[in-house]
């Protein structure tokens, strides 16, 4: 899932200060999941703003509402009625919601709530790690599972570097060295002569280098 | 009809002597199977002994809390009558059909009226009843605001003014002409349940307890640091009023027979007891205060004691001084107290002062349960507790007559709380089968839909006497009240619970067409149950009521402050009308009930509970892993106490076989399971064919055992020489004439057990030992039988064989874990050597046999296997983990689960056998019932806003949450214990806890606000 | 200012806290009238949204009284509770509310003089820290 975090509530009161009708829009889907953006973190953000803005003395009426999922068109299109009422847009969406939420309203200001930060994974309650990059090439299948691309600090495609002590990474003993797990993994599986293949240099273009990508099915577009 | 007529010519009830945890749990039991019981106390509240405890070990719960439900459900129950202050005088007749004669003192105080309001306590407090211990009249003679009854009782003797005295009453309840009432009842079966009493050591004129104020029994140091105790909590030296800064325990004071007047017998509860009250303390004053234990041996033996002994050991810093003080001196002029003791491996004389000394007292009968012992026509043994059968310690010599808890024998409150489910289960097969006539269904009028009505509210506050109308003005609140948002009716109620009241309130809910109430009254915890069923009478739904707490949390908390305190009794009414509006109609889940039972164990345990539950008339499947039924029984010879338990196990196999409500299945093997408390559904394969079939039923009863232990320690299974107890009790029994040839024979206790590997006890080990060396002495005297162990922890009557061992010759040697016996192969024989503390050297014997005391472990493989496939949790050791170890101690935490033998923790037959009874107790009152209701407070998922993010999952503390194949999160109500932990967390605000809706609280929050934003 | 009568909410679990306050009754200890009991049936079921909604509305202070560690009920409601304060005091710093507030308190059911203590503390902390900015700015 895409993760978020509710950014600074100083940074969101900077961007709507010159308004008064608030829309505060959620999403029922990666956000939610995530405890950032879901109608409960509507809720709290609606909340905290109202209070901030009583106490600088300005009004401010914030209708709230969530969306199925802010990415699609569709689910967009349900606010339509709401957005007539509305001075300006606060989204808490991943920033494709936001994105999709300016495209489709382009005379009303939309501003993200929430900074974007990584696809991730739950580990446990509470806790979300990153898991990928969308380099556009998955190396998976030869690294035992493990990403180096996104768990490797330096992103490296042939060992550990100099920093991997006792299994962690330099920058903190809290990150794991991506490529002691590969090495465990391969050597639990069995199949730890594929550390000896080099792996060539990678190619960055699928992963975004040759600029912003995008898929099509041929057999569903149209 | 003709059944109910029947009923009526035939004594259908069960008499209860003592209103204690343990006569309420018989009562309860009795009363959930739909058994009438006559509940009767001399005391003028039930409760007993636990209502004094601070906290119970070894959660360290707060005991109030932990025994208050049981109270007040033992007071609405339909099927007991609950007697005070009450007596048994006379017992004529016999089993199925006995006549007592019942005798109650004067209250003097009417239960209709009393409101339990005080006011006869505040201007007399010397005339109204309150005795438990050290001082009186601390903090309210209420002695709990659970008490049940919820009322007073006066001591007219100490009043000198009664006609003051009942004018002084609001509800005009006392009554000086009160008399004592004499009555006649008939009932089938009689269960004693009176509790016993504390050792009174005043006469141990060298233990000072008389005169020193500082030297006081573990009951009273208990009352000290309780809350609700004389000082309120405070930890204080009696005589100085200061906090001690060392406090000692001495225990074994009136057990095992060491001083003047004390039992002979081990108390069973003291070492934990004072365990508790130490680590209690450290918890509370850590490095402010030492604490220091004298003791003999440490007796942990129930389920993970030993671990709260490590606990009080390693984590809490509490001192333990293996030595028995003789005296407690108070040297002139000082207030320390003076002790002096020895320590094991010296002879040197130590003295050491403290500030507080705490005597452990055991437990003793009391003149009063002797004299009722002798009423009834039961026999006691020579401690004056009461014989009772060799496999079946709560059945007593007089047939219908049975004992549970500290009248039995000393004994905690698990174990207590075990022999009453199972005093139940006896008392309940001499009773005629009833069919119980559907009273609810008579009464209960048709529910109005309300659910499209406008909310029409009726508020109706309580003056409560002087408690609310003495400090706020009733009429104004009623004014204000009646100016709010869908108020329909307002009006003062004076006493909204009296009879009077509740009936004008009935009628004014129909005649008005109200569909929501409100009270303004005292709390909720106490009353909520009552209003909902008046409403339930009155026609509409019994969630529609809200009560404001205007008495407990207002008038009695700001009587100084009457201005304030009515500005916040309108707030709190304001905030509960804002609420009910938004209540909703509720139902209570109720699911049909499946009367079979499945019995995981064909151990005697699982044996026992078949039986009984197959003689009730259910179909029981019992399900046996191994080819073979009677399990670890199968390779016991005899008891302790010369129970023959071959031919106890074989007449039970036989029963079982040829009953035909029982259907047995030999080399079963459960593979899986579903549906919820009473429908179940389970799969096994059984037979030598493994044959897979599916059962159908409503509980499923645990009894899968446990194993005996076997570690590679000490040679065995290296030399015959070396055998463990079980092998040797055989051996005996098989071998006698070369028994006759043995010269030494060695013991070693806790091989495999109290180790940091398995750290609990196993319990049995040391009566074992003791059984085999009286056995070996008896063919042999001239053997020399060494015990080498580490405490000796034969608990309650076991403590006279420990002291006829000792009597005998066996040699007991204390041995520590970090030095433990050696053992080397010596030809057929095996030199043992040990460290003698004494001696300070180490000694060899050289044994003819080595017998190692190994105990008993979980069965792992198949716990672990039923743990997954029944979805149940298991302690650290493996054992199956019961729902609450204090007062659920059979029933597991899933519904319809139910937990006995030692599979539950290790323990001998008789406590098997126990446990095997009170688990067809607590099974009969499931199963007595033709639906489940699994209440209304249950958590409900919206699905169309559930985001399926598995939050809820993992927040639920019982797992009940899923994702369904709908893919958005289901919670089953006949799961959901109603906390609302996943409501809190959950992201989408898709979950909604029935009760305490969000826009409930929120209505509640807002409503306070009002005036304030608007 | 002088006159200034906190508005405190205490979310109060149904087990213990809600329970000992009924024991400050029988036992008839004072405390500020200032206090506000909402009952919940575990601690573990205070929404971070109910707290911040009670500060919007106007109160000046808000504590949630669970059980003692250990002793929840639900196993561990109030160790959950009291995360979620930790949470909401943060998040009460951001938008300039003082997080001491708002607070975790742990009771059992017997200690009745203990929960009207804590009342008597915490109504006297809010009396010193002053309204509420919310409410006094809601007041102009």
């Amino acid at each position: 899932m895409i993760t978020a975090e509710r950014k600074p509530l100083e940074e969101i009161i900077e961007y709507i200060k010159p308004f008064k009708r608030i829309l505060l829009l959620g999403c029922n889907e990666c956000v939610t999941v995530c405890s950032a953006g879901g109608r409960k973190e509507v809720g709290l953000l609606a909340s905290g703003l109202q209070m901030a803005r009583l106490k600088s003395g300005t009004d401010i009426e914030i209708q709230q509402h969530t969306l199925e999922r802010q990415c699609d068109p569709e689910y967009v299109e349900e606010i339509v009625s709401m957005i007539d009422g509305a001075d300006a847009v606060l989204s808490m969406a991943c920033g494709c919601g936001v994105q999709q939420l300016a495209m489709r309203y382009k005379e009303i200001p939309v501003f993200p709530a929430v900074n974007t930060k990584f696809m991730g994974a739950s580990e446990r309650q509470g806790v979300w790690a990153e898991r990928c990059q969308g380099c556009g090439d998955c190396l998976l299948g030869i690294t035992g599972g493990i990403c180096p691309i996104s768990r490797c600090a330096k992103q490296l495609m042939n060992g550990p570097c100099g920093g991997s002590t006792t299994g962690k990474c330099e920058i903190s003993e809290d990150v794991d060295c991506a490529w002691q797990l590969i090495w465990d993994r391969l050597k639990a599986l069995g199949l730890t002569e594929r550390y000896l293949d080099i792996m060539p240099a990678k190619d960055w273009r699928s992963g975004g280098g040759s600029g912003p990508r995008k898929i099509i099915r041929e057999d569903l577009a149209e | 009809m003709q059944n109910s007529k029947i009923n009526q010519n035939q004594n259908n009830k069960v008499l209860v002597v003592g209103g204690g945890l343990g006569g309420i749990r018989t009562a309860l039991d009795l009363a959930e199977a739909k058994k009438d019981v006559v509940l009767i106390d001399n005391d003028y509240t039930i409760g007993g002994l636990m209502t004094q405890l601070d906290r119970t070990f070894p959660t360290n719960n707060c005991d109030l809390c932990t025994i208050a439900p049981h109270l007040s459900e033992s007071n609405r129950e339909d099927h007991i009558e609950l007697l005070t202050m009450t007596t048994v005088t006379n017992v004529t007749g016999e089993k199925g059909n006995f006549s007592v004669t019942l005798t109650s003192k004067p209250r003097y105080i009417n239960l209709e009226r009393c409101t339990a309001c005080g006011d006869c306590l505040t201007h007399f407090p010397e005339c109204v009843n309150f005795h438990p211990g050290l001082d009186h009249r601390a903090p309210t003679c209420m002695r709990y605001p659970q008490a049940t009854p919820q009322a007073y009782s006066i001591d007219l003797e100490k009043c000198t003014d009664v006609q003051a005295l009942v004018k002084i009453c609001p509800a005009r309840a006392i009554n000086p002409d009160d008399m004592p009432i004499k009555r006649q009842i008939q009932c089938a079966s009689i269960v004693l349940s009176p509790g016993a009493s504390v050792f009174d050591p005043s006469h141990l004129d060298y233990l000072g307890y008389k005169n020193l104020p500082d030297v006081v029994t573990s009951l009273e140091y208990e009352r000290i640091l309780s809350a609700s105790g004389p000082t309120g909590g405070k930890l204080i030296c009696p005589s100085t009023g200061k906090q001690p800064k060392r406090v000692a325990w001495i225990q074994c004071i009136g057990s095992r027979g060491l001083q003047k007047e004390a039992g002979a017998y081990c108390s069973h509860a003291c070492c934990m007891f004072a365990l508790k009250e130490a680590i209690v303390t450290k918890e509370r004053f850590q490095d402010d205060i030492e604490t220091t234990i004298f003791y003999m041996d440490m007796r942990t033996f129930g389920k993970d004691y030993e671990l709260y002994l490590n606990r009080a050991k390693n984590d809490y810093g509490v001192r333990f001084l293996r030595s028995r003080p003789h005296s407690i001196l108070q040297p002139e002029g000082k207030t320390d107290l003076l002790l002096t003791y020895t320590k094991e491996d010296s002879t040197k004389q130590f003295e050491e002062e403290f500030d507080m000394v705490v005597l452990s007292t055991g437990f003793k009968t009391s003149e009063e349960s002797r004299l009722l012992a002798q009423r009834v026509g039961i026999e006691l043994n020579s401690d004056f507790f009461p014989i009772t059968e060799e496999f079946n310690p709560v059945v007593t010599t007089k047939p219908g007559v049975y004992v549970a808890g500290t009248f039995e024998g000393p004994k905690d409150i698990p174990e207590t709380m075990v022999q009453a489910s199972a005093a139940a289960c006896m008392a309940a097969a001499d009773l005629p089968d009833i069919i119980d006539e559907p009273k609810e269904l008579q009464e209960a009028p048709v529910e109005r839909d309300v659910s499209l009505e406008e909310p029409k509210v009726g508020v109706f506050i309580c003056d409560c006497g002087e408690n609310i109308g003495g400090i706020v003005n009733v009429e104004n609140l009623v004014a204000h009240a009646a100016t709010l948002p869908y108020v329909a009716v307002a009006k003062a109620e004076g006493h909204g619970c009296s009879r009077t009241s509740m009936e004008d309130i009935c009628q004014t809910i129909v005649e008005e067409g109200l569909n929501r109430v409100v009270i303004g009254g005292c709390s909720p915890r106490t009353h909520q149950e009552k209003f909902q069923d008046l409403l339930q009478k009155a026609g509409i739904n019994r969630y529609l009521v809200d009560i404001a707490n205007i008495r407990d949390q207002v008038t009695w908390v700001h009587s100084g402050k009457p201005k304030e305190a009515e500005a916040k009794a309108k707030e709190l009414i304001a905030m509960s009308i804002a609420s009910v509006v938004r209540a909703q109609p509720l139902t209570d889940h109720t699911l049909p009930m499946n009367k079979n039972v499945l019995v995981v164990g064909g151990g005697v345990t699982g044996m026992t509970a078949s039986l009984k539950l197959a003689e009730r008339g259910y179909q029981v499947y019992l399900a046996e892993k191994n080819d073979k039924l009677g399990g670890i029984a199968n390779h016991l010879v005899k008891t302790l106490e010369g129970g023959d338990v071959q031919a106890y196990l074989s007449s039970m196999v036989e029963k079982v076989k040829s009953h035909k409500k029982i259907q047995v299945m030999t080399r079963a093997l459960i593979v899986d399971h579903s549906g919820m408390p009473g429908m179940f559904t389970t799969g096994m394969q059984s037979g030598p064919q493994m044959f897979y079939k599916q059962i159908e039923h409503g509980i499923t009863i645990l009894a899968t055992g446990a194993q005996s232990n076997r570690p590679d320690q000490y040679l065995l299974g290296k030399t015959p020489a070396v055998k463990t107890q079980l092998e040797t009790q055989r051996y005996l029994f098989e071998h006698p004439d070369k028994v006759k040839q043995w010269e030494n024979v060695v013991m070693i206790q806790c091989v495999g057990s109290r180790t940091p590997e398995n750290p609990n006890c196993s319990r049995i080990c040391c009566q074992n030992a003791i059984k085999n060396s009286l056995a070996i002495l008896d063919l042999n005297p001239e053997a020399r039988v060494f015990i080498l162990y580490r405490d000796m922890r034969t608990y309650g009557f076991q403590e006279e064989y420990y002291q006829k061992a000792r009597e005998r010759g066996v040699i007991f040697v204390r041995y520590d874990l970090e030095k433990p016996p050696v053992v080397e192969e010596a030809g057929s024989q095996v030199d043992v050597t040990y460290y003698d503390t004494i001696l300070g050297m180490d000694i060899t014997v050289t044994a003819d046999t080595l017998c190692l005391s190994t105990g008993m472990i979980a069965d792992h493989d198949t716990n672990e296997e039923l743990s997954r496939v029944f979805k149940l949790p298991r302690t650290e050791d493996g054992y199956f983990l019961e729902d609450h170890v204090k007062l659920r101690p059979v029933d597991m935490p899933v519904p319809g689960f139910f937990v006995a033998g030692t599979a539950h923790s290790p323990k001998l037959i008789r406590e098997s056998v126990t446990q095997a009874n009170a688990v067809a107790a607590r099974a009969q009152t499931m199963l007595a019932r033709d639906q489940i209701s699994l209440g209304a407070a249950t958590a409900k998922v919206d699905g169309k806003l559930c985001a399926a993010c598995l939050i809820c999952v993992r927040a639920c503390p019982f797992n009940v949450p899923y994702i369904n194949a709908d893919g958005y999160s289901e919670i089953d109500p006949a799961k959901c214990h109603g906390c609302g932990m996943c409501v809190a967390e959950c992201p989408a605000k898709a979950i909604q806890l029935m009760q305490f809706e969000d826009d409930r609280i929120l209505a509640k929050v807002e409503q306070l606000f009002e005036r304030i934003t608007a | 200012m002088e006159n200034f009568e906190p508005v405190i909410v205490a979310f109060c679990c149904h087990y213990c806290a809600y329970t000992a306050a009924d024991m400050a009754g029988t036992q008839r200890l004072p405390y500020p009238a200032n206090v506000k009991i909402i009952r919940i049936p575990c601690s573990g079921k205070i929404d971070t949204l109910h707290i911040v909604k009670a500060f919007e509305k106007g109160a000046d202070g808000v504590y949630v009284a669970g059980c003692l560690e250990g002793d929840c009920h639900f196993k561990n409601g109030n160790v959950k509770a009291a995360k979620r304060v930790a949470y909401v005091q943060k998040y009460l710093e951001e938008i300039g509310l003082e997080s001491e507030r708002l607070e975790m308190v742990n009771i059992s059911a017997g200690m009745g003089h203990r929960f009207a203590e804590l009342a008597s503390t915490m109504t006297e902390k809010i009396r010193k820290l002053g309204p509420s900015p919310v409410k006094a700015a809601a007041a102009l």
